[in-house]
């Protein structure tokens, strides 16, 4: 066994480009103009050489088998003139310099935008691999051509070794071109963010790109998005969407978001989604449409448990759980009477806590705080502060409840406020 | 529905008012950018070229509104059509060396464009009897906090304020009682005098009127809007706009200076001086008016200017951008941002610092950067991938590329005579 018969070399794509490519007789052909790699592997590796036969006008390509030894010139095994043809690319093939390099990325690890400063690739024997994309001021200074003169102005002035910002290549979402948003490979990796980083990187993309990447996701995790997306973005992102997928993504959303949503777009749009969203969750929203965003209407969701006090605390449970995963709230059960009157509440902890068989109106609290659905923001922050409710009941004049608002409701409203 | 009978009530108000009123919300970029144009620098130009030259220059204002509107809706188009930054799109397209280049001239232009703006702040306060030592710092300190600590809406909204208090030298226009026939006959005749005193301060005021960082910061602000394909019409006209109003400004300053200093036969050197100068001819009310000016421009200047550097730098290496980051999550922007205000209050804090040729040789580079911005900018609003079907006419190209070989010459000249 001899261990060192693979020499491993780390190449830069800056130090390829433009390289001549000559043949063992010394011919020169022309020089490399792009590389093309096969998306789908960890590694993918690099199929063909793009380049700019010498005297030519139109780039022609080669597969990467051609490549005999890369020096400071490419050397290949002669080429068969009449391959030269156009250079097309097929599907899951991406170009590296057209559509990576100097373009902006996703590093899905960190949840940044970064843009593309040169491309890290690995020589094992015969074949090339994009492991790294380079994103750091080491390899914009090798672009530029200043590497040595700012290693050294660095060493002399500060002692200062400038480090290589490499991001591998499994945490890479290019963006530059829609196709690769639909690759399936590729969409897994932007599902990896959480849904409040993928709301601040869309907020931050061109809007081209917002509704390339939006599209791209599935129905949960747009939804999820959507909600920590700035309003006037929402309304963009959603705007460009057909009625039918607008509405499963608003149908998966809480309603009091989905509301205020649809209370942004303009009339016919919203009408359109609201018609093609199911009967029942259309008729939620609808009703939170009616009051005003910054009131107590507009805050609260409709989306909460009530019961009738002969319920026992085990049927309670059996209901929680059954519902748990679509309700906006859990941690309290409001007691209604048969008219629908507010009379009482219980947090889950007293339900976990109390005997299974015991009555609601045993253990329910039945001095109950809430609020008017004509009630200021400001005056609901009180409350929040005074009592430390995770949500407070809002109720009409003849005390029905009409919703809840949730804690993080409030915070969403106010926090703007609170300064930097 | 509140929200929406609002909307539909809105929208059956058709016509003159319904326009106007999209106008007004879209607004702001294009009038602010024109607006800054007329900075310091700006100013003293106009003062010197209304003293030195009379009323002879003023017709030059009508070839320069053309060009600057010519100008400036190419990058309002490329804003609107690509979603991208001018720096994003130059960086995609014409290579990180290119940009890195481009980025480093343009920092030291626009650093020598701030030094000129506090110059021209200490310059104003003076005239009220306020020590440099007190006025510069404190507005140094005003105007980074403004940015840092404001969020960009209510910034915007303080600089729509600013714009309007330009008014103070169409005032003191009106307050010289100069005389409209003979104004408006110079007006529409050109005259040029082939000596190089009148033909540098001609170039001068083109120079100080259409400057490089005007076309990243008026595309990134377009960009920042949001606005569609279809509002375009609406980024037109305020181009348009705002491209009148400046030019309206520069003729009361040239005409103001024209029928008071000139016919004196007082020769000045600097803004201030023609702000005293003014004082036994036209009152002190006049004086203090252009000293307002000239203090509500220099501080207007000082904040956008660094603002857009740091903006387009960062825009184009990728690195984190916005006023919305903590100091930490953006350090590189708001490095390069307090930097630029720092080192610009340093300059003028300097004793005996030779302000004159400071201005004088940020208008050089100003000029030689000037060439290289417009050809790449040509290049991008041609091309199909970038602009679609929203790349130039062949008239409008026709006009541009005249436009641009003028102004490519005038530079050239103006590097010529500066540099023998």
């Amino acid at each position: 066994m001899v261990v060192n018969s693979s020499p491993q070399v780390f190449l830069f794509l800056s130090q390829i480009l433009g390289k001549k490519i000559i043949d063992p007789e010394g011919r020169a052909w022309g020089r490399v103009s792009d590389l093309v790699i096969t998306i789908g592997e960890l590694y993918p590796p690099v199929t063909g050489v793009l380049f700019l036969p010498s005297g030519g006008q139109a780039v022609s390509r080669f597969p990467w088998q051609k490549v005999k030894e890369v020096r400071d010139k490419l050397v290949v095994y002669p080429l068969t003139p009449q391959k030269q043809g156009e250079a097309t690319m097929n599907e899951g093939e991406l170009l590296l310099k057209d559509s990576l390099l100097d373009k902006q990325i996703v590093d899905t690890h960190g949840a940044k935008i970064l843009r593309v400063n040169d491309l890290h690739l690995l020589k094992v024997n015969y074949s090339l691999r994009l492991v790294h994309v380079d994103v750091g001021l080491r390899g914009l200074m090798r672009r530029v051509g200043l590497e040595k003169a700012t290693d050294k102005f660095l060493q002399f002035f500060v002692d200062y070794q400038l480090s290589d910002h490499l991001i591998p290549w499994r945490y890479v979402q290019p963006l530059s071109s829609p196709d690769l948003l639909r690759l399936k490979i590729t969409q897994t990796r932007l599902a990896q963010l959480h849904p409040a980083d993928l709301a601040d990187i869309i907020e931050d993309l061109d809007i081209h790109k917002r509704s390339e990447v939006f599209q791209s996701l599935d129905v949960e995790t747009a939804a999820e998005t959507l909600e920590e997306t700035d309003p006037k973005i929402q309304v963009r992102l959603i705007e460009n969407l057909n009625p039918a997928r607008a509405s499963d993504i608003i149908e998966e959303m809480s309603p009091s978001e989905a509301a205020d949503l649809l209370g942004d777009l303009p009339k016919d749009k919203a009408e359109g989604i609201l018609k093609e969203m199911e009967k029942e969750v259309a008729e939620d929203v609808k009703e939170l449409l009616v009051h005003p965003e910054e009131k107590a209407g507009g805050l609260m969701t409709t989306s909460f448990l009530t019961l009738g006090p002969q319920a026992t605390v085990q049927e309670a449970l059996d209901l929680l759980r059954q519902q748990a995963e679509t309700l906006d709230l859990i941690y309290y059960l409001y007691v209604t009477d048969e008219e629908g009157r507010l009379i009482g509440v219980t947090s889950l902890r007293g339900l976990l806590t109390a005997n299974p068989q015991a009555c609601l109106s045993d253990l329910m609290d039945s001095r109950v705080i809430s609020v008017s659905l004509e009630e200021e923001k400001e005056e609901i922050a009180e409350r929040f502060g005074k009592y430390g409710f995770k949500a407070i009941p809002v109720t009409d004049e003849t005390n029905r409840i009409k919703g809840v608002i949730p804690f993080k409701n409030l915070l969403e409203v106010v926090a703007p406020q609170l300064g930097k | 529905m509140i929200k929406m009978e609002e909307d539909s009530e809105k929208s059956s108000r058709k016509g003159v008012w319904k326009t106007l009123g999209i106008f007004f919300a879209l607004i702001g970029p294009g009038i602010i950018t024109s607006n800054v144009d007329n900075d310091a620098g700006g100013i003293t130009t106009y003062s010197l070229a209304g003293s030195e030259f009379g009323l002879t220059l003023l017709w030059t204002l009508i070839p320069i509104t053309v060009a600057l509107i010519i100008i400036q809706e190419m990058c309002a188009r490329m804003g609107v059509v690509s979603g991208k930054g001018l720096s994003d799109l130059i960086r995609e397209r014409f290579g990180a060396k290119a940009t890195f280049y481009l980025m480093i001239a343009l920092f030291f232009t626009n650093l020598g464009n701030t030094i000129s703006e506090f110059a021209g702040v200490a310059a104003s306060f003076e005239i009220f009897g306020v020590s440099k030592y007190l006025s510069v710092p404190v507005s140094a300190f005003f105007v980074w906090w403004l940015v840092v600590k404001g969020s960009y809406k209510s910034v915007e909204k303080v600089f729509l304020v600013a714009c309007f208090f330009y008014v103070s030298y169409i005032i003191s226009g009106f307050m010289a009682k100069p005389d409209w026939v003979e104004i408006r006959t110079q007006f529409f005749t050109p005259t040029i005098h082939f000596e190089p005193g009148f033909l540098t301060m001609a170039v001068g005021v083109v120079g100080t009127t259409i400057a490089p960082w005007m076309q990243f910061y008026l595309q990134s602000s377009v960009v920042d809007k949001g606005l569609k394909a279809e509002d375009y019409q609406y980024a037109r006209m305020d181009v348009i706009f705002g491209s009148v109003i400046v030019n309206v400004v520069a003729f009361f300053i040239i005409l103001l200076c024209a029928v008071t200093i000139f016919k004196a036969g007082i020769r000045i050197e600097t803004a201030e001086e023609a702000a005293l100068a003014l004082q036994p001819l036209a009152g002190k009310y006049c004086t203090w008016l252009f000293a307002f000016g000239l203090l509500n421009a220099s501080l207007f200047a000082a904040s956008i200017l660094p603002l857009s550097t740091a903006y387009t730098i960062c825009e184009a290496f990728g690195w984190e951008s916005s006023l919305n980051r903590k100091f930490g999550e953006a350090p590189q922007f708001y490095g390069l941002y307090s930097l630029m205000i720092f080192l610009g209050m340093a300059v003028i804090l300097f004793p005996d610092v030779p302000l004159i040729s400071i201005m004088f040789y940020s208008q050089v580079i100003n000029g030689a950067l000037l060439p290289f911005v417009l050809i790449f900018m040509i290049i991008l609003v041609n091309d199909r991938r970038i602009m679609g079907n929203y790349t130039n006419g062949w008239v409008l190209n026709l006009i541009s590329y005249l436009t641009i070989i003028v102004l490519i010459f005038l530079s050239g000249a103006m590097l010529y005579t500066s540099l023998r």
